[in-house]
């Protein structure tokens, strides 16, 4: 039975405004890791992606709140830390953040070693600069990175290259759990592949135990993680292998997303591409029932009230749908036929 | 447009700058108006009389509505003529000369002090040891509390022809009469400077003046920088470099020295309010356009410039209606702060003497000077300036607090929340 | 290196150039203006003479000490010259003794004065803005309408504030002079500490002015940098607060030397104004003194040092700034590349 790297149970986040209203934007999320898996995050933009991420690494700065829920770290639970804990021994070295436009995550000013002697000296202040300069030649060559990148400033740099080296410092206390937030989606192509060849890396050398992934691109997940879930709304709306979730979605959303995707191979020319109308719901009053109700083909008038809870199907799938698996493949079947 | 200037009156910051310039400016406006007497009109034949009402004397004393009142007047007399250490110097004259056995008067007792004083005091008598200037300061004070302790009252003679005549009037010890009842009075709020002119009144149509002078300065600074800020950034090439010169130039050589090379050749009877605003808003121009200039470049490439070139509008035309618009809030904020800097400019030009030479109207930085050149604070006459440098300060305030609400409003990051 | 070399060559001629423009400013400028010095002082010499011959004389004097009888461009590259062999001619007010004389006793004076004022404000207002906007909420509510309030007076105002409250009503410190009246300059202890207690006074306004508008500009650029993505990155690779702090203010400084270089010449026009005020034996009072008394070689000798110090001290302060930030030196070797 392999370990779990990452286990979140019913996480509630929210944003106070300065307003002091609250957006509810972590509404419920749970999920599993398990080590050597990686598991991507997609939806369209302010479905609670990027605040998930934030959210999973167990600190909260505001506008930011914690409401409720778990996150267990191979087996800590770091929802029972208290802060200054979470910060000193769990940030950093458990579980690491790639923050999204990482270009500007380094500082202009600062040297690339200077700011490596830092993270390390913040959870070790003891190890020598001479070692942690030999560690960092070491890790970065490993990685395909070239030490000199060390002796530079973050403004000397390309962006391509500063993405890397943002990736290369996050892991290099060789976290847990390894959060990426749109890593490759600032770059040219090249620098894209690059980046995604370096991730998976860092989980074939063992230097991270487990990624989650969050883009929007959802062919490139495909390509990089084991599982994929769709977020809609601050919820997860279904979750299964990439194989499954990619050629074979169950939830209307998932679906629609799919859908909507261009694929340059053979014999798609002829597949229609269906955009999904609407815009996601305001999350300062989020409405009972289905969240994508009012922008679902498959509604019925039932969704509009009651709980949606995740229902499971398979082993590992999960759903949120208020019809079965069966109904909707047919509904699916149907719609393709047109 | 209605949403930003929504948005700029909510600015608590903005808001509390405009209260404040609205009053200072209402005050400059309305209160030379209902003032009774002239911003330079000198009325006082004395320098620096503190703030207060002043009444006629001579009102009072022939006033028909004249109430006896049993109040001991004696006290408040006495102390009026005699302060501590006067007490303290007739003792010492006492137990010296006047053959008083040391340690029975004292200052507390002053009725026994008084008339053993009275008793004693000799002016005539020479003293060896004293300086003359000691005994003629007691003879000062005797002057001054003659009569103090009596409840004579005072016979008022008119004159005639110069000749003294007989009792007119009689004023008794204890007479009072009701201020309302005296016709000639008049009130300075803030009291006089060295020429006998009431601040108040001047003050208020300083702060106009200095208003209006720094309104023409801004403007001319702003409409030199608004341009070649405008023409360097959108044109560019070899203007821009031209223009970035100069402009970097005129940064670099203190404008206050310039000020002080060009105000000081301007012979006096050219030197003006409205010249010298020009002059200081030719100093001021680089940081304007400095600052446009950045923006317009900012601006150059997009969209719906490069839409507007492509239909064939003209350099006028592109720069008026598509690239104006944008850099109008920066424009309003640059001008404020060039208001009140030209304020300050004119102050510090007219303390070194090189001001407006003017002696028809008044401007905060000539006030400041008139009370300089006449050691109003050596004189202890702080109404003759502090009020003001007040006065300054918070013109100065309410502009920078409006640009910083503006500032706000335009640059939302700035906001802190 | 070689980037530096060239950055700085760049600089330097620039500097140069500069100089020249504001020497031929300051020589030109009030000659070009409506009115004319020279004549207004002849015009005072002969005021009360009635005898015409005599006037023209008198006025052909003074022209030919001035040397108005030769034209501009000459009269340039004699001042030029003369310049450079250290004469910038005679004082009107103080004849027989000569520009530079009168300068170089004041000079001392002032920079004495205003260099340490101009340092310490700067250092003080960057702390005191960094702190606002480190604490933000009882502090920074206070504090910053203060700097502001502060920051909107002009300068000669703080100086007569503090001479009011200080000088005047507690009587603590001296309002006048570099040194008491009665003392003659002697290498005795109580000569240096008549000068200390007078130094005061004019110190500590010029401080609090300059603390005022820096302390504003700091805490604006802090709180932007407060808000940057790299501080949000440190925090999440576990780095402390403190260490992110220094990031942040060393970045929040540069753009506030920068600054420090675009106010020096307002600074020190605020601070010859107080000076003057405080009868101070610096520039400032000599300034002013040679305005009332109309010398207008002394005159233009005193803009011209003053000119000349400050754009020294921009060259410094640019010079600095070329060696603090990195950008800099990335954006030479760029180019050098």
């Amino acid at each position: 039975m392999a370990r779990v790297m990452l286990e979140v149970n019913n996480l509630k986040t929210k944003y106070i405004t300065r307003y002091k209203e609250s957006v509810y934007a972590v509404d419920g999320v749970s999920l599993k890791i398990e080590e050597g898996k990686s598991l991507g995050i997609a939806g369209e933009s302010g479905c609670g992606k990027s605040t998930l991420a934030l959210s999973l690494m167990g600190y909260y700065f505001a506008p930011l709140h914690y409401m409720s829920g778990e996150i267990i770290i191979d087996g800590k639970n770091i929802s029972d830390m208290k802060p200054d804990e979470v910060r000193k021994n769990i940030l950093g070295n458990e579980i690491a953040y790639i923050p999204q436009a990482a270009m500007n995550a380094l500082n202009p000013t600062q040297k690339i070693i200077r700011f490596v002697e830092d993270v390390i000296h913040a959870h070790d202040p003891k190890v020598s600069k001479k070692d942690i300069y030999d560690m960092a030649v070491k890790r970065f060559e490993n990685l395909g990175l070239p030490p000199e990148v060390l002796q530079k400033h973050a403004v000397e740099l390309s962006g391509g290259m500063k993405q890397r080296t943002v990736i290369a410092i996050s892991t290099i206390l060789s976290p847990k759990v390894l959060i990426a937030d749109e890593p490759s989606s600032a770059l040219d192509v090249t620098s894209q592949k690059m980046v995604i060849k370096m991730m998976r890396e860092l989980m074939e050398k063992g230097f991270i135990k487990s990624m989650i992934f969050i883009t929007h691109e959802l062919p490139l997940l495909y390509n990089v993680t084991d599982d994929i879930m769709v977020m809609y709304a601050g919820q997860i709306v279904e979750r299964g292998s990439a194989k499954e979730m990619v050629f074979d979605p169950v939830h209307p959303y998932s679906k629609g997303l799919m859908g909507s995707i261009i694929v340059p191979e053979e014999g798609t020319k002829d597949v229609k591409l269906e955009a999904i109308p609407g815009t996601p719901p305001n999350l300062k009053n989020p409405p009972a029932g289905c969240r994508f109700f009012a922008r679902c083909k498959y509604s019925i008038p039932e969704c509009a009230f009651g709980d949606r809870s995740e229902r499971k199907f398979d082993n590992d799938r999960m759903h949120r749908c208020i019809h079965d698996v069966e109904y909707l493949e047919e509904a699916y079947g149907r719609n393709e036929q047109k | 447009m209605k949403h930003q200037l929504k948005q700029i009156f909510h600015s608590p910051k903005f808001v509390v700058g405009f209260v404040i310039f609205v009053v200072m400016l209402s005050a400059a406006i309305f209160y030379p108006l209902i003032s009774s007497v002239s911003p330079l009109q000198s009325i006082a034949k004395a320098n620096f009389i503190p703030p207060g009402r002043y009444i006629n004397v001579q009102d009072a004393v022939e006033s028909t509505n004249k109430v006896l009142m049993e109040l001991d007047v004696v006290s408040e007399r006495v102390s009026a003529a005699l302060s501590a250490s006067d007490k303290e110097k007739m003792i010492v004259w006492l137990e010296e000369y006047g053959g008083v056995e040391a340690g029975t008067l004292s200052a507390d007792n002053i009725e026994e002090l008084l008339e053993a004083w009275y008793a004693k005091y000799d002016p005539n008598t020479r003293f060896e040891g004293m300086l003359t200037s000691t005994s003629k300061e007691y003879q000062r004070m005797n002057t001054r509390v003659s009569n103090v302790l009596s409840q004579n009252g005072v016979i008022i003679a008119e004159m005639v022809d110069g000749e003294l005549v007989k009792s007119s009037t009689t004023v008794r010890s204890q007479d009072f009469v009701g201020v309302k009842d005296i016709p000639n009075q008049f009130y300075f709020p803030l009291g006089t400077d060295n020429f006998g002119r009431d601040v108040l009144t001047q003050m208020t149509s300083a702060i106009g003046t200095s208003l209006r002078l720094g309104l023409v300065a801004g403007l001319v600074a702003t409409a030199i920088g608004l341009t070649l800020g405008l023409l360097a950034g959108y044109v560019g090439g070899i203007i821009d470099n031209v223009i970035t010169f100069i402009t970097n130039l005129f940064t670099v050589i203190p404008g206050f020295v310039l000020l002080i090379l060009i105000s000081y050749s301007i012979s006096q009877t050219t030197r003006g309010v409205n010249v010298v605003a020009v002059v200081i808003g030719l100093t001021a121009w680089p940081w304007t356009c400095r600052s446009v200039r950045s923006q317009v470049i900012s601006l150059r490439n997009r969209d719906h410039v490069n839409l507007s070139k492509l239909s064939g509008h003209s350099l006028v035309h592109v720069v008026v209606f598509d690239v104006l618009p944008y850099i109008a809030s920066y424009v309003v904020m640059a001008l404020i702060l060039q208001i009140s800097s030209a304020i300050l400019a004119e102050a510090q030009l007219s303390m070194l003497g090189l001001g407006p030479s003017t002696t028809k109207v008044a401007t905060l930085g000539l006030m400041m000077n008139w009370a300089q050149t006449s050691s109003a604070w050596q004189l202890g006459a702080w109404w003759a300036f502090l009020p003001v440098i007040a006065s300054i300060a918070l013109v100065s305030f309410s502009l920078n607090l409006m640009n910083t609400g503006l500032d706000q409003v335009f640059n939302p990051q700035l906001r802190d929340s | 290196m070689k980037g530096y070399v060239k950055y700085y060559g760049q600089k330097l001629i620039w500097y140069l150039i500069t100089f020249v423009i504001a020497l031929m400013l300051n020589f030109f400028l009030p000659r070009l203006m409506p009115g004319d010095p020279v004549a207004n002082l002849a015009s005072d010499a002969t005021a009360g003479m009635t005898d015409s011959s005599q006037i023209q004389l008198v006025v052909q004097q003074y022209k030919e000490r001035f040397g108005l009888d030769k034209s501009y461009p000459e009269q340039f590259l004699i001042f030029v010259r003369n310049m450079f062999q250290g004469d910038l001619g005679v004082s009107f007010t103080q004849y027989p003794r000569t520009v530079v004389e009168i300068i170089s006793e004041s000079i001392g004076w002032t920079i004495a004065l205003q260099l340490p004022a101009i340092i310490v404000g700067w250092l003080l207002g960057n702390v005191l803005g960094a702190i606002a906007a480190y604490i933000r909420k009882g502090f920074d509510k206070v504090a910053m309408p203060f700097f502001m309030l502060i920051s909107s007076m002009p300068a000669f105002g703080m100086a007569i504030i503090l001479l009011w409250i200080f000088g005047l009503t507690l009587k603590w410190l001296p309002i006048a002079g570099g040194y008491g009246f009665d003392l003659l300059p002697t290498a005795s202890w109580e000569f240096v500490v008549s000068i200390i207690r007078h130094y005061q006074l004019p110190f500590w306004s010029m401080v609090l002015i300059t603390v005022g508008g820096q302390s504003i500009g700091m805490r604006s650029m802090s709180i932007y940098e407060l808000n940057a993505d790299y501080v949000k990155y440190s925090r999440f690779l576990g780095i402390k607060d403190r260490k992110i702090v220094g990031y942040v203010f060393r970045n929040a400084m540069l753009p506030q030397i920068t600054g420090l270089a675009l106010s020096l010449g307002t600074m020190v026009g605020g601070n010859i104004v107080a000076e003057m005020i405080f009868s101070y034996p610096g520039i400032g009072t000599t300034l002013v003194q040679a305005v009332t008394g109309g010398d207008y070689p002394l005159i233009s000798g005193c803009t011209l040092i003053i000119t000349v110090l400050v754009l020294i001290a921009n060259l410094v302060v640019e010079i600095l700034y070329g060696i603090i930030d990195p950008r800099v030196k990335a954006a030479q070797q760029e180019s050098a590349a």
